[in-house]
Protein backbone atom coordinates (compact mmCIF):
# COMPACT_ATOMS: atom_id res chain seq x y z
CA UNK A 1 0.00 0.00 0.00
CA UNK A 2 2.83 2.35 0.94
CA UNK A 3 4.67 1.75 -2.47
CA UNK A 4 1.43 3.30 -4.01
CA UNK A 5 2.10 6.74 -2.17
CA UNK A 6 4.61 9.63 -3.98
CA UNK A 7 7.55 11.02 -2.38
CA UNK A 8 5.87 14.25 -0.19
CA UNK A 9 3.16 11.70 1.27
CA UNK A 10 5.56 9.44 2.48
CA UNK A 11 7.61 12.36 3.73
CA UNK A 12 4.93 13.81 5.58
CA UNK A 13 3.96 10.35 6.80
CA UNK A 14 7.32 9.85 8.33
CA UNK A 15 7.06 13.34 9.71
CA UNK A 16 3.72 12.93 11.36
CA UNK A 17 5.07 9.05 13.14
CA UNK A 18 7.87 11.32 14.22
CA UNK A 19 5.39 13.58 16.03
CA UNK A 20 3.61 10.95 17.39
CA UNK A 21 6.76 9.16 18.72
CA UNK A 22 8.08 12.71 19.84
CA UNK A 23 4.54 12.98 21.85
CA UNK A 24 4.40 9.82 23.55
CA UNK A 25 8.09 10.07 24.52
CA UNK A 26 7.92 13.60 26.09
CA UNK A 27 4.42 14.20 26.88
CA UNK A 28 4.43 17.04 29.06
CA UNK A 29 7.33 18.98 26.72
CA UNK A 30 5.02 18.33 23.37
CA UNK A 31 1.91 19.42 25.58
CA UNK A 32 3.72 22.77 26.22
CA UNK A 33 5.07 23.39 22.85
CA UNK A 34 1.31 22.31 21.13
CA UNK A 35 -0.14 24.87 23.66
CA UNK A 36 2.56 27.63 22.84
CA UNK A 37 1.97 27.04 19.15
CA UNK A 38 -1.85 26.87 19.28
CA UNK A 39 -2.50 30.21 20.71
CA UNK A 40 -2.31 32.19 17.85
CA UNK A 41 -4.41 29.87 16.08
CA UNK A 42 -7.19 30.06 18.59
CA UNK A 43 -6.87 33.69 18.55
CA UNK A 44 -7.43 33.88 14.86
CA UNK A 45 -10.52 31.14 15.02
CA UNK A 46 -12.26 33.10 17.95
CA UNK A 47 -13.77 35.52 15.57
CA UNK A 48 -15.65 32.87 13.71
CA UNK A 49 -16.67 31.69 16.84
CA UNK A 50 -18.03 34.87 18.62
CA UNK A 51 -19.81 35.47 14.87
CA UNK A 52 -21.75 32.27 15.31
CA UNK A 53 -22.17 33.00 18.93
CA UNK A 54 -23.36 36.99 18.40
CA UNK A 55 -25.66 35.97 15.80
CA UNK A 56 -27.25 32.77 17.87
CA UNK A 57 -27.92 35.10 20.67
CA UNK A 58 -29.59 37.41 18.76
CA UNK A 59 -32.73 34.87 17.32
CA UNK A 60 -32.36 33.61 20.88
CA UNK A 61 -33.20 37.24 22.46
CA UNK A 62 -35.56 37.95 19.86
CA UNK A 63 -37.53 34.41 20.21
CA UNK A 64 -37.05 35.02 24.23
CA UNK A 65 -38.61 38.47 24.60
CA UNK A 66 -41.72 37.55 22.47
CA UNK A 67 -42.58 35.08 24.63
CA UNK A 68 -41.76 36.76 27.42
CA UNK A 69 -43.63 39.97 27.25
CA UNK A 70 -46.85 36.86 27.09
CA UNK A 71 -46.65 36.89 31.06
CA UNK A 72 -44.38 39.95 32.24
CA UNK A 73 -47.50 41.62 33.81
CA UNK A 74 -48.03 39.09 36.23
CA UNK A 75 -43.98 38.34 36.40
CA UNK A 76 -43.39 42.17 37.58
CA UNK A 77 -46.05 41.50 40.25
CA UNK A 78 -44.54 38.74 41.68
CA UNK A 79 -40.97 40.19 41.12
CA UNK A 80 -42.13 43.29 42.91
CA UNK A 81 -43.23 41.13 46.05
CA UNK A 82 -40.07 39.00 46.23
CA UNK A 83 -38.38 42.12 46.12
CA UNK A 84 -39.70 43.77 49.27
CA UNK A 85 -39.44 40.44 51.25
CA UNK A 86 -35.68 40.41 49.76
CA UNK A 87 -34.97 43.85 51.28
CA UNK A 88 -36.13 43.24 54.20
CA UNK A 89 -33.86 39.97 54.52
CA UNK A 90 -30.89 42.01 53.11
CA UNK A 91 -31.04 44.40 55.54
CA UNK A 92 -31.52 41.64 58.72
CA UNK A 93 -28.48 40.23 57.21
CA UNK A 94 -26.46 43.10 57.38
CA UNK A 95 -27.10 43.88 60.55
CA UNK A 96 -26.43 40.12 61.34
CA UNK A 97 -23.02 40.78 59.07
CA UNK A 98 -22.15 43.89 60.88
CA UNK A 99 -22.10 42.09 64.05
CA UNK A 100 -19.90 39.00 62.85
CA UNK A 101 -17.59 41.50 61.37
CA UNK A 102 -17.06 43.28 64.43
CA UNK A 103 -16.38 40.05 66.46
CA UNK A 104 -13.93 39.02 64.11
CA UNK A 105 -12.13 41.91 64.48
CA UNK A 106 -12.42 41.38 67.87
CA UNK A 107 -10.95 38.11 67.57
CA UNK A 108 -8.55 38.89 65.30
CA UNK A 109 -9.70 36.80 62.38
CA UNK A 110 -8.59 37.14 59.25
CA UNK A 111 -11.53 37.89 56.52
CA UNK A 112 -12.09 34.92 54.58
CA UNK A 113 -12.70 35.55 51.66
CA UNK A 114 -14.13 38.75 49.17
CA UNK A 115 -13.02 36.96 46.01
CA UNK A 116 -12.19 38.88 42.81
CA UNK A 117 -13.57 37.62 39.77
CA UNK A 118 -13.96 38.64 35.93
CA UNK A 119 -17.24 38.30 34.31
CA UNK A 120 -17.25 35.69 31.09
CA UNK A 121 -19.78 35.01 28.63
CA UNK A 122 -20.56 31.48 27.45
CA UNK A 123 -19.70 31.55 24.03
CA UNK A 124 -19.70 27.74 23.03
CA UNK A 125 -19.42 24.03 24.01
CA UNK A 126 -16.36 21.22 23.98
CA UNK A 127 -15.90 20.60 20.48
CA UNK A 128 -15.61 16.82 21.05
CA UNK A 129 -17.90 14.89 22.83
CA UNK A 130 -15.76 13.35 25.31
CA UNK A 131 -15.79 16.40 27.60
CA UNK A 132 -18.27 18.04 29.28
CA UNK A 133 -16.67 21.68 28.77
CA UNK A 134 -17.42 25.51 28.26
CA UNK A 135 -15.68 27.95 25.95
CA UNK A 136 -16.32 31.47 27.17
CA UNK A 137 -15.03 34.77 25.44
CA UNK A 138 -12.47 35.60 28.18
CA UNK A 139 -8.42 34.61 27.62
CA UNK A 140 -5.11 35.10 28.79
CA UNK A 141 -5.62 39.02 27.93
CA UNK A 142 -8.34 39.52 30.66
CA UNK A 143 -6.02 37.79 33.18
CA UNK A 144 -7.57 34.37 33.13
CA UNK A 145 -5.29 31.41 33.68
CA UNK A 146 -5.70 27.64 34.27
CA UNK A 147 -6.77 26.35 37.22
CA UNK A 148 -8.92 29.34 37.96
CA UNK A 149 -12.37 28.68 39.71
CA UNK A 150 -15.46 29.44 37.21
CA UNK A 151 -18.49 29.99 39.54
CA UNK A 152 -22.42 31.63 38.78
CA UNK A 153 -24.41 33.37 42.05
CA UNK A 154 -25.71 29.77 42.52
CA UNK A 155 -22.58 27.73 42.95
CA UNK A 156 -19.79 26.38 41.13
CA UNK A 157 -19.47 25.54 37.78
CA UNK A 158 -15.68 24.36 37.05
CA UNK A 159 -12.29 25.36 36.42
CA UNK A 160 -10.11 26.50 33.89
CA UNK A 161 -7.88 24.22 32.31
CA UNK A 162 -6.96 25.70 28.89
CA UNK A 163 -6.23 29.33 27.91
CA UNK A 164 -6.10 31.44 24.75
CA UNK A 165 -5.17 35.10 24.28
CA UNK A 166 -9.10 35.65 23.74
CA UNK A 167 -11.11 32.85 24.84
CA UNK A 168 -10.51 29.71 27.70
CA UNK A 169 -12.17 26.59 28.34
CA UNK A 170 -13.59 25.62 31.25
CA UNK A 171 -13.84 22.02 32.41
CA UNK A 172 -17.41 21.35 34.47
CA UNK A 173 -17.96 19.78 37.27
CA UNK A 174 -19.64 17.31 36.15
CA UNK A 175 -16.54 15.83 34.09
CA UNK A 176 -15.79 12.63 35.20
CA UNK A 177 -11.92 14.33 35.09
CA UNK A 178 -12.66 17.03 37.00
CA UNK A 179 -12.27 17.25 40.95
CA UNK A 180 -12.55 19.64 43.31
CA UNK A 181 -12.30 19.19 47.37
CA UNK A 182 -15.81 19.91 49.11
CA UNK A 183 -17.27 20.02 52.78
CA UNK A 184 -20.51 18.96 54.09
CA UNK A 185 -21.67 22.56 55.24
CA UNK A 186 -23.69 21.26 58.19
CA UNK A 187 -21.15 18.10 59.40
CA UNK A 188 -18.03 19.60 58.15
CA UNK A 189 -17.12 16.48 56.83
CA UNK A 190 -14.55 16.62 53.94
CA UNK A 191 -14.37 15.09 50.68
CA UNK A 192 -13.45 15.28 46.85
CA UNK A 193 -16.17 16.13 44.29
CA UNK A 194 -15.98 14.29 41.14
CA UNK A 195 -18.00 14.24 37.94
CA UNK A 196 -19.28 11.26 36.52
CA UNK A 197 -19.32 9.67 33.37
CA UNK A 198 -23.03 9.58 33.38
CA UNK A 199 -22.90 13.70 33.87
CA UNK A 200 -23.68 13.77 37.11
CA UNK A 201 -21.53 14.78 40.35
CA UNK A 202 -20.31 12.89 43.68
CA UNK A 203 -18.67 13.86 46.48
CA UNK A 204 -16.36 10.41 47.39
CA UNK A 205 -14.26 9.74 50.50
CA UNK A 206 -16.40 10.78 52.91
CA UNK A 207 -15.93 9.51 56.36
CA UNK A 208 -17.54 6.12 57.74
CA UNK A 209 -18.92 7.72 60.69
CA UNK A 210 -20.11 11.21 58.80
CA UNK A 211 -23.62 11.90 59.49
CA UNK A 212 -24.71 12.77 56.11
CA UNK A 213 -28.45 13.85 55.31
CA UNK A 214 -30.06 13.93 52.06
CA UNK A 215 -30.62 17.25 51.15
CA UNK A 216 -26.86 18.57 52.85
CA UNK A 217 -25.27 21.66 51.38
CA UNK A 218 -21.41 20.74 50.23
CA UNK A 219 -19.51 24.04 49.81
CA UNK A 220 -15.72 24.29 48.66
CA UNK A 221 -13.18 23.78 51.07
CA UNK A 222 -10.88 26.23 49.86
CA UNK A 223 -7.96 23.79 50.36
CA UNK A 224 -7.28 23.62 46.68
CA UNK A 225 -8.04 24.42 43.46
CA UNK A 226 -9.10 28.41 42.80
CA UNK A 227 -12.01 28.66 45.14
CA UNK A 228 -12.63 30.19 48.00
CA UNK A 229 -14.03 28.21 51.05
CA UNK A 230 -17.93 28.23 51.30
CA UNK A 231 -19.01 28.42 47.41
CA UNK A 232 -21.67 26.21 47.09
CA UNK A 233 -21.13 23.31 44.69
CA UNK A 234 -24.81 21.39 45.19
CA UNK A 235 -26.98 19.55 47.57
CA UNK A 236 -26.94 15.61 48.30
CA UNK A 237 -29.08 14.15 46.54
CA UNK A 238 -28.35 10.09 47.64
CA UNK A 239 -25.86 8.15 49.96
CA UNK A 240 -24.03 5.35 49.04
CA UNK A 241 -22.52 3.38 51.85
CA UNK A 242 -21.47 -0.25 50.91
CA UNK A 243 -20.40 -2.50 53.53
CA UNK A 244 -16.40 -3.01 53.68
CA UNK A 245 -15.81 -0.17 52.28
CA UNK A 246 -13.52 2.31 53.86
CA UNK A 247 -15.49 5.23 52.85
CA UNK A 248 -19.04 6.20 51.73
CA UNK A 249 -19.78 8.38 48.70
CA UNK A 250 -22.79 10.19 47.99
CA UNK A 251 -24.57 11.65 44.44
CA UNK A 252 -24.76 15.68 44.50
CA UNK A 253 -27.12 18.00 42.14
CA UNK A 254 -25.43 20.89 41.51
CA UNK A 255 -26.55 23.88 42.12
CA UNK A 256 -25.64 25.94 39.28
CA UNK A 257 -27.63 25.19 36.23
CA UNK A 258 -24.78 23.63 33.67
CA UNK A 259 -26.63 23.12 31.00
CA UNK A 260 -28.22 26.57 30.75
CA UNK A 261 -25.23 28.61 31.51
CA UNK A 262 -24.74 31.72 29.84
CA UNK A 263 -22.72 34.13 32.02
CA UNK A 264 -20.08 33.02 34.43
CA UNK A 265 -17.47 34.10 36.78
CA UNK A 266 -14.11 33.61 36.77
CA UNK A 267 -12.07 33.81 40.34
CA UNK A 268 -8.92 35.60 39.51
CA UNK A 269 -8.11 35.83 43.54
CA UNK A 270 -9.71 33.35 45.75
CA UNK A 271 -8.83 35.49 48.87
CA UNK A 272 -9.30 39.04 49.27
CA UNK A 273 -5.16 40.23 50.10
CA UNK A 274 -6.75 43.95 50.63
CA UNK A 275 -9.87 42.11 52.89
CA UNK A 276 -6.89 41.50 55.32
CA UNK A 277 -4.91 44.77 54.87
CA UNK A 278 -7.86 46.59 55.81
CA UNK A 279 -8.83 44.43 58.96
CA UNK A 280 -5.41 44.54 59.98
CA UNK A 281 -5.85 48.60 59.68
CA UNK A 282 -9.08 48.24 62.18
CA UNK B 1 -11.97 28.13 -5.62
CA UNK B 2 -10.65 25.02 -3.99
CA UNK B 3 -8.34 26.66 -1.79
CA UNK B 4 -11.10 29.13 -0.68
CA UNK B 5 -13.30 26.58 -0.08
CA UNK B 6 -10.51 25.00 2.57
CA UNK B 7 -9.77 28.30 3.65
CA UNK B 8 -13.93 28.64 4.70
CA UNK B 9 -13.74 25.24 6.04
CA UNK B 10 -10.80 25.20 8.39
CA UNK B 11 -11.84 28.51 9.71
CA UNK B 12 -16.04 27.95 9.98
CA UNK B 13 -15.67 24.43 10.65
CA UNK B 14 -15.05 24.36 14.26
CA UNK B 15 -16.66 27.38 15.13
CA UNK B 16 -19.85 25.85 13.56
CA UNK B 17 -19.08 22.88 15.74
CA UNK B 18 -18.63 24.38 19.14
CA UNK B 19 -21.68 26.96 18.76
CA UNK B 20 -24.22 26.09 16.22
CA UNK B 21 -24.31 21.99 16.42
CA UNK B 22 -25.14 22.65 19.88
CA UNK B 23 -28.73 22.45 19.10
CA UNK B 24 -28.44 19.85 16.26
CA UNK B 25 -27.05 17.04 19.16
CA UNK B 26 -29.54 14.18 20.25
CA UNK B 27 -29.34 13.07 23.97
CA UNK B 28 -25.69 15.38 24.02
CA UNK B 29 -24.43 14.23 21.44
CA UNK B 30 -22.99 16.06 18.09
CA UNK B 31 -21.63 14.55 14.75
CA UNK B 32 -17.92 15.38 14.47
CA UNK B 33 -17.70 17.34 11.57
CA UNK B 34 -14.33 17.76 11.64
CA UNK B 35 -13.66 14.07 11.26
CA UNK B 36 -16.38 14.08 8.48
CA UNK B 37 -14.31 16.69 6.81
CA UNK B 38 -11.32 15.20 7.19
CA UNK B 39 -12.74 11.97 6.02
CA UNK B 40 -14.19 13.02 2.79
CA UNK B 41 -11.44 15.16 2.16
CA UNK B 42 -9.60 12.41 1.96
CA UNK B 43 -11.41 10.09 -0.02
CA UNK B 44 -11.95 12.85 -2.67
CA UNK B 45 -8.74 14.27 -3.14
CA UNK B 46 -5.92 12.39 -1.96
CA UNK B 47 -3.80 11.62 1.16
CA UNK B 48 -1.89 14.68 1.22
CA UNK B 49 -4.93 17.54 1.60
CA UNK B 50 -6.45 14.61 3.79
CA UNK B 51 -3.63 14.62 5.92
CA UNK B 52 -3.09 18.35 6.65
CA UNK B 53 -6.43 19.28 6.60
CA UNK B 54 -7.17 16.39 9.29
CA UNK B 55 -4.50 17.91 11.20
CA UNK B 56 -5.26 21.32 11.16
CA UNK B 57 -8.76 20.80 11.73
CA UNK B 58 -7.69 18.53 14.82
CA UNK B 59 -5.36 21.03 15.66
CA UNK B 60 -8.42 23.34 16.06
CA UNK B 61 -10.49 21.31 17.87
CA UNK B 62 -7.90 20.38 20.22
CA UNK B 63 -7.89 24.29 21.01
CA UNK B 64 -11.40 24.30 21.55
CA UNK B 65 -11.57 21.25 23.85
CA UNK B 66 -10.67 20.63 27.33
CA UNK B 67 -8.29 17.33 26.33
CA UNK B 68 -5.13 17.30 25.46
CA UNK B 69 -3.43 19.60 22.19
CA UNK B 70 -2.79 16.71 20.14
CA UNK B 71 -5.42 13.69 20.88
CA UNK B 72 -7.36 15.54 17.76
CA UNK B 73 -4.44 16.48 15.63
CA UNK B 74 -3.24 13.00 15.39
CA UNK B 75 -6.55 11.22 15.42
CA UNK B 76 -8.19 13.51 12.71
CA UNK B 77 -4.90 13.32 10.37
CA UNK B 78 -4.66 9.93 10.82
CA UNK B 79 -8.37 10.20 9.36
CA UNK B 80 -7.79 11.81 6.76
CA UNK B 81 -4.83 9.93 5.18
CA UNK B 82 -6.68 6.28 5.91
CA UNK B 83 -9.72 7.85 3.87
CA UNK B 84 -7.61 8.48 1.04
CA UNK B 85 -5.99 4.91 1.23
CA UNK B 86 -9.53 3.79 1.42
CA UNK B 87 -10.76 5.95 -1.68
CA UNK B 88 -8.02 4.57 -3.80
CA UNK B 89 -8.68 1.07 -3.60
CA UNK B 90 -12.15 1.65 -3.80
CA UNK B 91 -13.59 2.21 -7.52
CA UNK B 92 -17.22 2.77 -6.73
CA UNK B 93 -17.84 3.94 -3.67
CA UNK B 94 -21.64 4.27 -3.00
CA UNK B 95 -22.74 6.88 -0.06
CA UNK B 96 -24.26 3.50 2.18
CA UNK B 97 -20.31 2.50 1.66
CA UNK B 98 -19.02 5.88 2.31
CA UNK B 99 -21.40 5.50 5.48
CA UNK B 100 -20.33 2.15 6.39
CA UNK B 101 -16.91 3.66 6.60
CA UNK B 102 -17.30 6.87 8.51
CA UNK B 103 -18.81 4.68 11.25
CA UNK B 104 -16.23 2.56 11.81
CA UNK B 105 -13.34 4.88 11.24
CA UNK B 106 -15.26 6.88 13.55
CA UNK B 107 -15.57 4.10 16.18
CA UNK B 108 -12.25 3.19 15.98
CA UNK B 109 -10.66 7.08 16.42
CA UNK B 110 -13.34 7.71 19.47
CA UNK B 111 -12.70 4.18 21.05
CA UNK B 112 -8.91 4.71 21.08
CA UNK B 113 -9.32 8.58 22.32
CA UNK B 114 -11.58 6.89 25.19
CA UNK B 115 -9.28 4.31 25.86
CA UNK B 116 -6.55 6.80 26.14
CA UNK B 117 -8.54 9.22 28.02
CA UNK B 118 -9.32 6.42 30.92
CA UNK B 119 -5.66 4.89 30.96
CA UNK B 120 -5.03 6.76 34.56
CA UNK B 121 -8.51 5.68 36.05
CA UNK B 122 -7.58 2.19 34.98
CA UNK B 123 -10.09 2.10 32.11
CA UNK B 124 -12.51 2.89 34.40
CA UNK B 125 -16.12 2.97 32.73
CA UNK B 126 -14.39 2.73 29.02
CA UNK B 127 -17.28 0.30 27.78
CA UNK B 128 -20.36 2.87 28.90
CA UNK B 129 -18.62 5.70 27.29
CA UNK B 130 -17.86 3.82 23.90
CA UNK B 131 -21.64 2.67 24.16
CA UNK B 132 -23.12 5.80 25.56
CA UNK B 133 -20.58 8.73 23.22
CA UNK B 134 -19.09 7.19 20.45
CA UNK B 135 -21.67 4.81 18.91
CA UNK B 136 -24.09 6.95 18.62
CA UNK B 137 -21.73 9.70 17.30
CA UNK B 138 -20.53 7.11 15.16
CA UNK B 139 -23.79 6.46 13.49
CA UNK B 140 -24.59 10.62 13.14
CA UNK B 141 -21.12 10.78 11.66
CA UNK B 142 -22.05 7.97 9.20
CA UNK B 143 -24.80 9.63 8.37
CA UNK B 144 -23.77 13.28 7.76
CA UNK B 145 -21.45 12.00 5.85
CA UNK B 146 -23.02 9.45 3.67
CA UNK B 147 -25.63 12.94 2.73
CA UNK B 148 -22.57 14.79 2.18
CA UNK B 149 -21.26 12.29 -0.10
CA UNK B 150 -24.33 12.25 -1.79
CA UNK B 151 -24.62 15.59 -2.44
CA UNK B 152 -21.14 16.21 -3.58
CA UNK B 153 -19.84 17.49 -6.90
CA UNK B 154 -16.74 16.07 -6.24
CA UNK B 155 -18.26 12.37 -6.20
CA UNK B 156 -18.97 12.78 -9.43
CA UNK B 157 -15.26 14.18 -10.22
CA UNK B 158 -14.29 11.02 -8.84
CA UNK B 159 -16.81 9.05 -10.56
CA UNK B 160 -15.56 10.02 -13.88
CA UNK B 161 -11.51 9.72 -12.64
CA UNK B 162 -12.41 6.08 -12.14
CA UNK B 163 -14.63 6.04 -15.63
CA UNK B 164 -17.60 4.38 -14.11
CA UNK B 165 -21.14 5.75 -14.53
CA UNK B 166 -23.01 3.81 -12.10
CA UNK B 167 -20.96 5.46 -9.13
CA UNK B 168 -22.90 8.59 -10.07
CA UNK B 169 -26.26 6.94 -9.30
CA UNK B 170 -25.08 6.03 -5.81
CA UNK B 171 -24.85 1.83 -6.98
Amino acid sequence: MLRALSGTTRLILLLLALLLSVIFLLPKQTRDVLQAMGKPVSALVFFPVEAFTSVEQTIIGVWQEYVALRHVREENRQLRRDLELLQKQNSDLRESASGAHRMAALLDFKEQFIPKTVAAQVIGRDSTNWYSSLILNKGDRDGVRPEMGVMTSAGVVGRVVKTGPFSSVVLLLTDPHNAITGIIQRSRDEGIVEGTTQGRARIKYLPLLANLRIGDTVVTSGLTGGFPRGVVIGSVLSLQKEEGELFQSAEITPEANLSRLEEVLVITVPRSLDGQANLKEK
Amino acid sequence: MKQALYISVMLGLVPFQVTVLNYAGIAGIRPDLPLVAAFLIGFLSGEMEGLLMGVILGCMQDLFSAGSVWINLITKGAIGALAALLGRHLASATPVMVGALLFVVSVLAGSTAVVWLRVEDGFAGVLDIIQAVVVPEALFDAALGAAIYWILPGRRRRAAEFGDDMALFGR
